[in-house]
């Protein structure tokens, strides 16, 4: 094994894991804020994903302009989500919420399929092939953009969190509810806000990644499998620990594909959550 | 003197309801026609797996979404057996059980220490590591292309028949010792650990409960009679492939088949696979192939609204029922003498 192979394996890495750490930021922020695992969470990025298709394919926006509409569309459509579904469940037991998102996601992609039928569909831009040499390495342009992207938007929702009122009284209430309604904050309100964020989130990591992946049905599932290993081995919740353990899972599936070969990719990371967690039952970050 | 012969009469209609039901279900499969008989057969082993299922994710709370990583060790043990070396099935479903015991091992030693969504997640990974296995290594599993039961005709001792009904009884005799399992575990000191780690596992473990060894042994359990089940799957399909028997997707209909009916209780699992099974054998049949995902748009829809009516599950409604179908046909039982 050459020191390119491992090279290129190492900057696609990066580039994918960048995405990853996008995706998981949403998820591991519904847990840190309404306390419950959204296993509907990769249809957020579905939707977002036919979202950027149609816009593309009926008025001919490319899927990187349409990123603001498509996070505006799914910010509430995440809210309605919130609202009408998960809201009924917030005091039943952790089963009924798993089951009612894993029902969720059972409709979604299933309208999906009653929509768009089970076809893989993708854009035509441009720049697809457009490539450059790092080094060695061959750096596709629309990914590059994607791992940009992804890292930009990761950067406005920790300054949201940090410096804005809402972004701090979302905070609080993940670190006590009842403190939070004490000082006058409404845990509902920052509730919805949490799942309109997480799905805008997935929504601008469908526009970044239609311009050179397809879109189908069920898309959103292995997206959400890779997601769940990040935010558990990031330590549910902390989202800087999800977006650093994305881009060591991008890394660590890339370069483990070069030894096992490349259906095994996602083997390989769930062997990496296992061997973690018997050792650290809390995640890389977490408390031994 | 009314109401006291009443609630006698109840008390009797109690004793042989059990009794009039069981001999329902022994003379049901020759009355009814074959497909039904096939619907009744997925029902009971929807019911055994998610019995099987409760000890862990009900009674000791749990949750494990892997438990189709013993189904499929089961079924794959048991065929592998019988293809490579003509292993009578009724021999390999136990190697199956055994292997899916020591899954439950492996998965101890690394699940044990994880709570609430680690748990879950970790049991996810392991099954879909198997899963990806599967799929890999060609040369023994056939890859995705999956693996076909020799087809012998009415051979018993290779646990095939031509006819449903054999299977019909195997998997009612299957449903009936796993009931009665549960039920024993359920009066067990086992069962009492494991109901006080689903409550509160540091508060079971400072009175002195050692929760990792009552886990495993409810892992021992249930492993083991899903494994067995895989193997009954196997043997009544005539094929297996890693998606159906290894996928996520079984793994959350066994855990479904509890929580919809109510985990926690013998019957609940029972209820939830009646009312699962006969949903998805019932839209599989009104709406497949007519228009894409109709089938499981109007079964998820369902599950969702179930969920937001009853998120403990279904089973005091049906107990309501129970009892009011109890109340009245002793009323009218008493107004007549």
């Amino acid at each position: 094994m050459s020191f390119t192979t491992v090279w290129q394996a190492l900057i696609s890495g990066l580039l994918n894991g960048a995405v990853y750490g996008l995706v998981s930021i949403g998820l591991t922020m519904i847990f840190g804020v309404v306390k419950i695992v959204n296993f509907a969470h990769g249809e957020f990025l579905m939707v977002g994903m036919y979202l950027s298709f149609a816009l593309w394919a009926l008025l001919g926006i490319d899927p990187l302009l349409s990123i603001p509409l498509v996070m505006f569309i799914l910010f509430f459509f995440g809210m309605g989500i919130q609202k009408f579904f998960i809201r009924r469940v917030l005091n039943a037991p952790d089963l009924a919420q798993i089951f009612l998102t894993v029902g969720l996601s059972v409709l979604m992609i299933n309208l999906a399929l009653f929509l768009f039928k089970a076809d893989f569909r993708s854009v035509k831009v441009p720049y697809v092939d457009w490539t450059f040499s790092l080094a060695g390495a061959i750096v596709s342009v629309p990914r590059l953009i994607a791992c940009l992207g992804a890292i930009v938007f990761s950067l406005i929702l920790g300054l949201f969190l940090l410096k804005t009122d809402i972004g701090k009284a979302m905070r609080a209430v993940a670190q006590d509810r009842e403190v939070a309604m004490l000082v006058g904050i409404n845990p509902e309100r920052m509730y919805n806000f949490a799942v309109g964020i997480s799905a805008a989130l997935a929504g601008a990591a469908g526009g970044l990644t239609m311009s050179f992946y397809f879109v189908f049905p069920t898309v959103g599932v292995s997206f959400v499998l890779i997601a769940f290993v990040i935010v558990i081995l990031g330590t549910l919740g902390n989202i800087k620990g999800a977006f650093l353990t994305g881009l060591i899972v991008g890394v660590a599936e890339s370069v483990g594909v070069l030894f096992v070969g490349a259906d095994l990719g996602l083997a390989v990371v769930f062997v990496i959550l296992l061997l973690t967690l018997a050792f650290r039952p809390g995640g890389l970050l977490g408390k031994a | 003197m009314q109401r006291s012969d009443s609630g006698n009469t109840r008390g009797k209609i109690e004793r042989y309801l059990p009794w009039i039901g069981l001999l329902v279900v022994l003379i049901l499969p020759f009355l009814i026609p074959l497909f039904f008989i096939h619907i009744l057969i997925m029902i009971f082993l929807f019911a055994v797996l998610g019995s099987a299922w409760n000890l862990i994710g009900g009674y000791a709370g749990q949750l494990s979404l892997g438990h189709a990583a013993f189904f499929g060790i089961g079924a794959y043990t048991s065929t592998m057996l019988l293809r490579s070396y003509e292993l009578s099935p009724w021999i390999g479903m136990f190697f199956g059980g055994f292997f899916a015991v020591v899954m439950s091992l492996v998965l101890g030693i690394i699940c044990f220490r994880l709570r609430g969504p680690y748990f879950a997640i970790a049991t996810i990974g392991l099954a879909e590591v198997l899963r990806l296995l599967a799929l890999h290594f060609r040369g023994w599993t056939n890859g995705a292309i999956g693996l076909t039961i020799p087809f012998k005709g009415d051979a018993p001792l290779l646990f095939q028949f031509s006819s449903k009904i054999p299977y019909y009884f195997i998997i009612l005799i299957f449903l009936a010792i796993t009931l009665y399992v549960v039920r024993r575990v359920e009066k067990s000191r086992l069962g009492n650990y494991l109901l006080a780690i689903g409550q509160d596992q540091d508060a079971a473990e400072a009175l002195g409960i050692d929760s990792a060894k009552a886990k495993r042994r409810a892992f021992y359990i249930s492993s083991f009679i899903t494994g067995v089940c895989g193997s009954f799957y196997a043997q009544y399909v005539y094929f297996i492939e890693p998606e159906s028997v290894l996928g996520l997707g079984l793994s959350t209909q066994i855990a479904l088949v509890a929580i919809l009916g109510g985990v926690s209780t013998v019957w609940g699992p029972v209820i939830g696979s009646v009312i699962i099974e006969s949903l998805t054998q019932f839209t599989q049949y009104a709406f497949a192939g007519t228009i894409y995902g109709l089938e499981q748009i109007v079964y998820a829809s369902f599950l969702v609204l179930v969920i937001l009516l009853r998120p403990t599950g279904v089973i005091q409604w049906m107990q309501n029922f129970y009892n009011r179908i109890l109340q009245g046909i002793s009323k009218s039982y008493a107004s007549r003498s």
